[in-house]
């Protein structure tokens, strides 16, 4: 059977959902079901049929299904039940019908919408919720340095992703604030005896543009992070060519490639995102005397050479012993714009559009020289424009 | 016992559960009681039985298929004869209007 999906008007718009129903139904198309931001309709005799919403609020756990009795009384007056979504259940009357109106006494139907009310005002607790728990419980463990640093990182590394959730947060916020004006705006003209418009003329042309604006960025910022994600290779270290990151040869280390001692093997991770090109190297190499080397790698080259510092701070406040970044001093070396070290376990090195955060152990040390790491880094770098 | 005035709408179910009944058989008692002047909406109906059910005023008495069966209560009657003798002391305070006409 052939189907047509339309977007709806919100759940708290009940005069305007009954309006675009009943034009459907007008041009041909009767209502089937109506889903979360679309409805169903079927092909039908285009007739002036009237609809009808009724919002059921439940009890606590309670699911929302309209008592029996209700439905049954409904259609001895001419209303037929045609679905439901959320609190809201819709009727439909056929064209000629008498069927009465729902409320004779709008004070009433205001009463039935307090659930909806509430609704509104609460309804984008558990989101916020939700996002200050797990802020707070990551700014418990990690420290808030930290937690700021993996944030500025991570942006780096999936900008897409941050922007998709800062537009969905925008457009929540848009959506629950609209909701609850126009439902306390209506529950008021209800309470005060003015009965619901249930043909009106306003189009909400403004609201449309800003609703459609923010939910196709959202879906635009999705698609650009699956790209992403989907662009990710991931490949052995040896197969470098012209990438920014060292191997432990470059530092004179020879031996066959092995395992970490958590069974990792050698592999770089090559994501290209809107703000950089980013490897994710991780190297493991046992040496002729059995012993393993390590060295993990985070290297950027930005498209923005401005955020190069910033990139740095970021990674010094992440790293595995930094501290959230006070325990790094900066060393002179030669041919980079500004390096940093910690203890000699953690180097962050900054040249240019590069950036780069190197922990590295060699054979039989608890620390290295970070010096040997700076220079193999900035004659890496030297050999691209 | 003392209370405030009733709500058209309560006043009208009342008087059609003297007889006990379903939903739409009180819509239509009230449409008859009423002269036709009282229209009633089965969203509204619903809404003031359950409240009335709250209060003590109706009681369920039965189902027939889908439909239930309410009744009046004791405290309901009481308080739909309270009424019914406040506004017969409104009209008959009223009559002075009559009487300024003549």
């Amino acid at each position: 059977m052939k189907y047509r999906y339309r977007f709806h008007p919100g759940d708290y718009e009940l005069g305007e959902n009954e309006k675009f129903y009943g034009d459907m139904e007008a041009r041909g198309w009767r209502l089937v079901k109506r889903g979360g931001r679309l409805s169903k309709f079927t092909p039908a005799e285009p007739s002036r049929a009237r609809y009808r919403i009724e919002v059921f609020a439940p009890g606590f756990l309670e699911q929302s299904v309209l008592p029996e009795e209700q439905v049954a009384v409904f259609a001895d007056c001419g209303w037929e039940y045609v679905t439901d979504r959320g609190l809201l259940h819709i009727f439909r009357a056929p064209a000629g019908s008498d069927a009465p109106e729902f409320y004779s006494d709008p004070a009433q139907q205001a009463e039935t919408l307090k659930a909806l009310r509430k609704n509104t005002l609460w309804g984008w607790s558990p989101t916020l919720l939700w996002l200050v728990v797990y802020l707070g419980l990551d700014v418990l463990m990690k420290g808030s340095e930290r937690t700021l640093g993996d944030l500025q990182r991570r942006f780096v590394q999936i900008p897409p992703l941050y922007f998709a959730v800062g537009f969905t947060i925008l457009w929540q916020l848009y959506r629950h604030t609209r909701d609850a004006w126009i439902i306390t705006r209506t529950y008021r003209r209800l309470k005060n005896g003015v009965p619901l418009d249930h043909n009106p003329r306003k189009r909400h042309v403004l609201h449309k543009v800003v609703n459609r604006t923010l939910e196709g960025l959202v879906v635009l910022c999705l698609l650009l992070t699956a790209a992403q994600l989907t662009a990710t290779r991931s490949t052995d270290p040896e197969d470098r060519t012209d990438e920014p990151y060292l191997l432990l040869s470059d530092l004179g280390w020879q031996g066959k490639q092995g395992v970490s001692i958590l069974g990792d093997e050698s592999s770089v991770t090559h994501t290209p995102s809107l703000l950089a090109d980013y490897w994710d190297v991780r190297e493991f190499l046992k040496t002729p005397a059995g012993r393993t080397v390590w060295m993990y790698q985070d290297v950027y080259r930005l498209r923005d050479a401005g955020m190069a510092r910033l990139l740095a701070e970021a990674s010094m406040k992440t790293a595995t012993f930094g501290d959230g970044g006070k325990k790094f001093r900066p060393i002179a070396a030669t041919g980079l714009d500004a390096a940093w070290t910690n203890n000699h376990l953690e180097v962050v090195a900054v040249k240019g559009p590069y950036v780069a955060y190197i922990s590295y152990i060699g054979l039989g040390h608890d620390s290295v020289d970070p010096l040997p790491v700076c220079t193999a880094l900035a004659e890496r770098w030297d050999a691209f424009p | 016992m003392e209370q405030g005035p009733m709500t058209e709408a309560t006043y009208y179910i009342l008087l059609s559960l003297l007889k006990p009944g379903h939903g739409y058989g009180m819509m239509q008692r009230i449409r008859e009681l009423s002269a036709g002047r009282l229209e009633m909406g089965p969203g509204t109906l619903y809404g003031v039985l359950s409240r009335m059910q709250k209060e003590g005023l109706i009681v369920f008495a039965g189902e027939e298929g889908r439909r239930k069966n309410y009744a009046i209560t004791e405290k309901g009657r009481a308080a739909l004869l309270a009424e019914y003798e406040r506004l017969k002391r409104l009209v008959a305070d009223g009559k002075l209007l009559e009487e300024g006409e003549k």
